[in-house]
């Protein structure tokens, strides 16, 4: 069952366009990798799917869950079960990270009819989920991403995904400025979240992450549009040639 | 230019002359009003009283001492209410005998203020029409090598929109003596015209928490004149969120080794309103610390205003003097000014200053909207962040619950159209 479709779109910014017809469906159950060189509008895609103000498609349709996505406002797609990584997440001074994720997460419970957590039951799952993620509980009395290492950034953020359970997750760049360990770590939240009732896109400009989370479909943005798409050998093409073979090829 | 104004000098002239006639120590304050500050006086440029000078009103005086106060006071606190700035002895609670209330009079207010030589304190209009025109001047004394139990709470209320009001308090901390004061100005006049002194004897503690919150057509033009001696140690934190116009104005002279004064302000301003905070620490001893820390947020047509002033005296070396302005603007149409001055003329001393001005970050508003929190939910915890940290930082824990509920109160209703 489609998840998300994306229908022929096209973005410019200060009349410069970024994408030029970039269709793609993705259904429950799929890992998805877009992959791409530097500036092909990667996170580009990201900011129009979670509706990120100044990203107003020129043309073309979205569909999410059978919802006109452009409709929603980002809360409400978050509401309704988009979750974005951030490449760089933003710090919050002054807002503690326990009351940020309980926050978000009743909300998104409410709209999934599920009971709001009073503050000891949320406490205790996001301990449990934070703990399955390598984050001590000192941190999470901390401002949202205040002080954390770049490792912790992102950990942080696969938690709030599994927090707000999404129907699709949209990982930008997770992988960059992870070490290895971090990145094995970061992986397998993604690996113990995905599953048939979800899907997966991964943003990335590396193979290196894909070796962890194995995608069932590759994509090759460039220039605007998807040039190439394929299964995860794709992807080990791209680590061996390069991006050059293929951005020429179109 | 024919004037579009009364004279405000002529009607406390004649105010004074009708009720204190036999009184010539308030004369000697009546001479230095006559007029309202110009803008083109630089400490009033940015807060300028054109609209008060345009009023009517006359100061307030009241023949009976048993108006009773409608509003109920707090049994956590030892409560002192006062009515058109009148002491309202039936009001109030009866004190602890660690604390003596006196009345004085305008002679002891010279007295009291004889080692002040600024021209900006000495030409205040406060000082000079409230010296005029008190109706009771009030002395609190805290007596030494006491710590007293609860809190005081200075109420300052009433309602008389057509008058001003001359509030007087003197606060006197005995040496090794420790208190907590909450003040609220919840008046409904023409013109609050609070004077307060304080005299921190040596290794004294005082805990001062203040809430400007007058009624929307009031303006308020607090003057804050204290002393602190050697060891002595004072937290001032204002809440500035009421009135048409409220200038808390504070000058503060560390007269000691090792004394230390934090005087830290939160103003939230909508519609017309002008908030001001205005302070001045003279660093006249060796050792001490100073901090004036402001954060102020600013929606509609409303201004802000901070001016910081640090002087350090040639002998005062080993000086720490911070500062720091921070103001939130939530409208195009808002405006914060932020005028730090720095006078140094010891050479070991630590002294800074900075000002920021800014709107809610967007990232930080996409960040949570992101995460399925709307954006008005979005707005007030980025804004209660803004201000938490300067809240907790400044007022003590007994104070806290209070300070922060007032404040979301305050700050929710910036945010109504």
């Amino acid at each position: 069952m489609s998840i998300l479709n994306i229908k022929d779109i096209h973005l410019s910014i200060e009349e410069k366009p970024i994408l030029k017809g970039v269709s793609l469906n993705v259904n429950l159950g799929e890992v998805h990798a877009i992959m791409g060189p530097n500036g092909s509008g990667k996170s580009t895609l990201s900011y129009i799917l979670s509706g990120k103000e100044g990203y107003d498609l020129s043309s073309g349709e979205i569909n999410f869950d059978n919802k006109d996505l452009l409709e929603l406002s980002a809360n409400e797609r978050s509401n309704q079960g988009l979750f974005l990584a951030f490449q760089y997440p933003v710090e919050l001074p002054g807002v503690s990270s326990m009351n940020f994720l309980r926050e978000a997460v009743n909300i998104r419970r409410k709209v999934l009819g599920k009971k709001e957590l009073n503050h000891l039951e949320f406490v205790k799952e996001a301990r449990r989920l934070a703990s399955s993620m390598f984050i001590k509980d000192e941190m999470l009395k901390r401002s949202v991403n205040v002080g954390f290492s770049g490792g912790e950034k992102k950990r942080f953020e696969i938690l709030q995904m599994m927090l707000l359970e999404p129907k699709l997750a949209i990982l930008d760049e997770t992988d960059s400025g992870l070490d290895v360990d971090a990145l094995k770590i970061v992986s397998n939240g993604v690996n113990n979240y995905k599953g048939k009732d979800n899907a997966v896109i991964v943003i990335t400009h590396y193979q290196r992450l894909l070796d962890y989370i194995v995608p069932d479909y590759v994509h090759i943005l460039a220039d605007g549009v998807i040039k190439k798409s394929g299964g995860p050998e794709l992807a080990k093409i791209i680590e061996k040639n390069g991006y050059a073979g293929i951005v020429d090829a179109a | 230019m024919q004037r579009k104004y009364d004279d405000f000098s002529e009607v406390i002239k004649k105010h004074v002359n009708e009720n204190y006639l036999e009184d010539d120590y308030r004369k000697f304050f009546l001479k230095k009003f006559s007029d309202w500050p110009s803008p083109t006086n630089e400490t009033w440029r940015l807060s300028r009283l054109g609209k008060l000078a345009r009023k009517k009103f006359i100061p307030y005086v009241s023949s009976s001492k048993k108006i009773k106060n409608s509003s109920i006071t707090n049994n956590a606190y030892y409560s002192l209410v006062f009515i058109n700035g009148i002491f309202s002895k039936v009001s109030s609670d009866i004190l602890p005998e660690e604390i003596e209330i006196s009345f004085l009079s305008a002679k002891d207010l010279i007295t009291n203020l004889n080692e002040i030589n600024n021209k900006s304190v000495l030409t205040h209009p406060t000082l000079n029409i409230t010296g005029s025109c008190f109706q009771d001047f009030i002395k609190l004394k805290i007596k030494r090598n006491c710590q007293i139990d609860k809190p005081l709470e200075l109420l300052q209320t009433g309602n008389c929109p057509n008058n001003s009001i001359h509030p007087l308090i003197l606060i006197e901390v005995e040496e090794n003596s420790n208190v907590k004061i909450l003040e609220k100005f919840e008046t409904n006049s023409a013109l609050n015209a609070p004077l307060q002194i304080l005299k921190l004897q040596k290794n004294s503690k005082l805990e001062f928490i203040k809430f400007h919150n007058d009624d929307i057509e009031t303006t308020n033009l607090s003057l804050l004149i204290s002393f602190l001696k050697e060891d002595a140690n004072c937290n001032i934190f204002n809440l500035i969120n009421g009135g048409a116009f409220t200038r808390s104005e504070t000058h503060s002279y560390l007269k000691g080794e090792n004394s230390s004064m934090n005087l830290n302000c939160v103003y939230l301003s909508t519609g017309f309103q002008h908030h001001d905070f205005t302070s001045s620490i003279y660093h006249d001893y060796p050792n001490c610390n100073s901090s004036q820390k402001v954060r102020g947020v600013l929606n509609k047509n409303s201004t802000g205003v901070f001016q910081g002033k640090i002087r350090v005296e040639k002998k005062a070396q080993k000086t720490n003097a911070q500062q720091m302005s921070k103001a939130l603007i939530l409208s195009d149409k808002a405006l914060s000014n932020s005028k730090p001055e720095l006078e140094i003329y010891a050479d070991d001393v630590i002294c800074s200053h900075g000002a920021t001005v800014g709107e809610l970050d967007e990232d930080q508003l996409f960040y949570f909207l992101s995460r399925g929190i709307d954006k008005q939910k979005a707005r007030l915890m980025l804004i209660e962040a803004f201000l938490s940290e300067i809240i907790e930082e400044s007022v003590d824990k007994i104070f806290m619950n209070e300070v922060v509920t007032e404040t979301e109160i305050a700050f929710k209703k910036i945010l109504e159209n």
